[in-house]
């Protein structure tokens, strides 16, 4: 059974929650404008990059895949918090969703679009990406469809338009709400945007019946990408890859770090907009539990992928094992195990410890921790090929670091421009409060 | 001509709705609006709806499309290969489901579209300013009915009744 929030309890909720898009504080244009200045340089990174060749970045034979490739992974992985908490949550009808389920959409949106773009500049020759798209070239050859990067892009893009309507739809009342109490050019984006809302039931049943069908069907994309993304190695015949656990280690490693990443906006958001009455300690600590869960499940996979890899004794596979253990890569790998696992476990797992800010802390460590651990599945791998003839090495440049640093500044910077354009937490969704 | 009636809850919104449809009312003459989701008891005010199956029709369309593209694609290689397909056609599962799912999402939208009324050229008739908390019940009725109606109206726990054109 749910209920309404009375009028003036409705006014208050839409007064706090419109509140942090008017205006514009000093912090917030300082904010914008350092995100905006180092997007802006990520972008002339990338330009050098296409001026002068993939050579700028440090991409060298063996290891052709690296530090773009590794970000592409983790972006896919964050963009999981939104479908996954919002469309579990929305599902089971917990009704502590309601002020967390738009901030985690709108991660999972942008995460999404910085995710798809890494390709796209790993490609080095980006004008021909084309390729990739369905059609017969000049010889008439069509693109193959058994290529993985042919599933990344149909994966990506359906994952990436289901999204963009999973935020929409439940976006439409408060556009109209927003179009009904604003004027000048926010009147008319709001009233574009909302389609002509009026708020019948017949919109209202359409919604809700949409929003279910959605987040049915989410949640199977979510899982199928993250497992399409884990093939583009499992696929490969390379030490440490061809492993059949990779679809769900991956799928796990994404929704851990999805919950990291929306405790850690969450934190921001609630601080930054003043929004403490509506992300309660109780919102932190739900999702706090789930992370520790997914801590517990991230150390399985991360054992039982390593144990076998060790009993099985294959030389080439050792050989990558004992570098990520015990050499060039094993401060890399236990400040992974650290991060991923000692933080949060001791932080969360103690009751007496487990509040917003050791939340926030262990989400901050566990999205470094993931980030550690995409790196060690990417590049020891292909550092380490079958012949240790051909073993080589890799460090990246400054073009890669500046274009990784500005993919984080975009993810601030879009975040920002969204709140300031609309409600971070679903008004109509707080209001209908549910008993349960 | 339009009956609108303010509401201070779902319960009284409810008790009118059950009364016009005693009175011959259709449920397809009566709108209700609010800003928040109301819940009904089953019954009173349904809302018939084919999303799910168009979903279904709409994954399937898309997933015969795909499979039909790709064992065209297949066979279009201008390369002598003996007659064979020149790729395993199982091996583009992965590309069958996300086509599949898309075409699930994309019905999902239009549809939602299409029953919700959004984006629909015809006139959707006057719609009262709803304020938060507020249930307002727009009803559609002949002139000669106006009259019983409104009495209805205010009987089941109308705060408010006006007659639209």
């Amino acid at each position: 059974m749910a209920t309404t929030l009375p009028a003036t309890a409705c006014d208050q909720v839409r007064d706090d929650i419109w509140r942090p898009m008017r205006g514009a504080s000093p912090a917030y244009v300082a904010a914008v404008a350092a995100t905006a200045l180092l997007v802006a340089w990520g972008l002339f990174c990338w330009g050098y990059q296409i001026g002068h060749g993939i050579g700028v970045a440090g991409i060298r034979r063996p290891t052709m895949w690296a530090f773009y490739i590794v970000n592409f992974v983790f972006w896919i992985g964050i963009s999981h918090a939104g479908t996954l908490i919002s469309a579990i949550l929305r599902l089971t009808d917990a009704g502590w969703r309601k002020p967390v389920t738009r901030v985690a959409e709108a991660i999972t949106v942008f995460a999404l679009m910085i995710g798809a773009l890494f390709p796209l500049i790993h490609l080095g020759r980006v004008w021909l990406f084309y390729w990739l798209i369905p059609y017969p070239n000049q010889r008439l050859l069509w693109p193959n469809f058994r290529s993985p990067l042919v599933w990344d892009l149909t994966a990506i893009f359906t994952y990436l338009t289901g999204s963009i309507i999973y935020l929409y739809l439940p976006l439409i009342p408060d556009l109209a709400q927003l179009a009904a109490h604003t004027d000048g050019w926010r009147r008319s984006l709001y009233r574009a945007l909302s389609l002509g809302w009026t708020g019948s039931d017949r919109q209202w049943h359409a919604l809700e019946r949409a929003m279910k069908l959605m987040a049915g069907i989410i949640l199977a994309v979510a899982v199928s990408v993250h497992t399409v993304v884990s093939w583009d190695f499992a696929m490969a015949l390379a030490p440490m890859w061809h492993s059949t656990i990779f679809g769900p280690y991956f799928v796990t490693g994404a929704i851990f770090s999805g919950i990291a990443a929306l405790l850690v906006v969450m934190a921001v958001i609630r601080k930054m907009m003043r929004l403490e009455a509506y992300l309660e300690p109780r919102h932190f600590d739900n999702l706090a539990k789930l992370l520790l869960l997914m801590c517990l499940l991230w150390l399985y996979f991360t054992i039982a992928e390593n144990l076998t890899v060790w009993y099985g004794n294959a030389a080439a596979e050792m050989s990558v094992f004992a570098a990520r253990t015990r050499g060039r890569y094993a401060v890399l790998f236990w400040t992974m195990v650290a991060l991923n696992f000692a933080v949060p476990f001791v932080l969360l797992g103690i009751r007496r410890l487990r509040t917003i800010a050791s939340a926030t802390i262990s989400g901050l460590s566990v999205l470094v921790g993931m980030w550690l651990e995409r790196y060690l599945i990417v590049v020891p791998t292909l550092s380490m090929p079958h012949l240790p003839a051909a073993w080589g090495s890799y460090s990246p440049t400054w073009v890669e670091v500046s274009i990784t640093v500005a993919t984080f500044a975009a993810m601030a910077l879009l975040y920002l421009i969204f709140s300031k354009l609309f409600p971070i937490i679903a008004i109509w969704e707080y209001r209908h409060v549910s008993d349960g | 001509m339009y009956l609108t009636a303010e509401f201070p809850d779902a319960e009284t919104a409810a008790a009118a709705i059950t009364a016009l449809r005693g009175r011959g009312l259709h449920p397809a003459a009566m709108d209700l609006f609010s800003t928040t989701p109301i819940e009904l008891a089953p019954g009173v005010l349904d809302r018939p709806s084919r999303m799910s199956l168009a979903a279904v029709a709409g994954a399937v369309a898309l997933c015969l499309l795909t499979v039909g593209f790709v064992y065209f694609t297949q066979h279009h290689y201008p390369l002598v290969t003996g007659g064979m397909p020149l790729f395993s056609f199982w091996a583009t599962g992965v590309v069958f489901f996300e086509m599949t799912m898309l075409g699930a999402i994309a019905t999902t939208f239009l549809m939602f579209l299409w029953e919700s009324g959004l984006l629909r050229r015809r006139a959707i008739g006057p719609v009262p300013t709803v304020e938060p908390g507020s249930i307002w019940l727009r009803v559609d009725c002949q002139t000669p009915q106006v009259a019983e109606a409104g009495e209805c109206l205010y009987h089941a726990g109308a705060t408010k009744v006006e007659r639209l054109k």
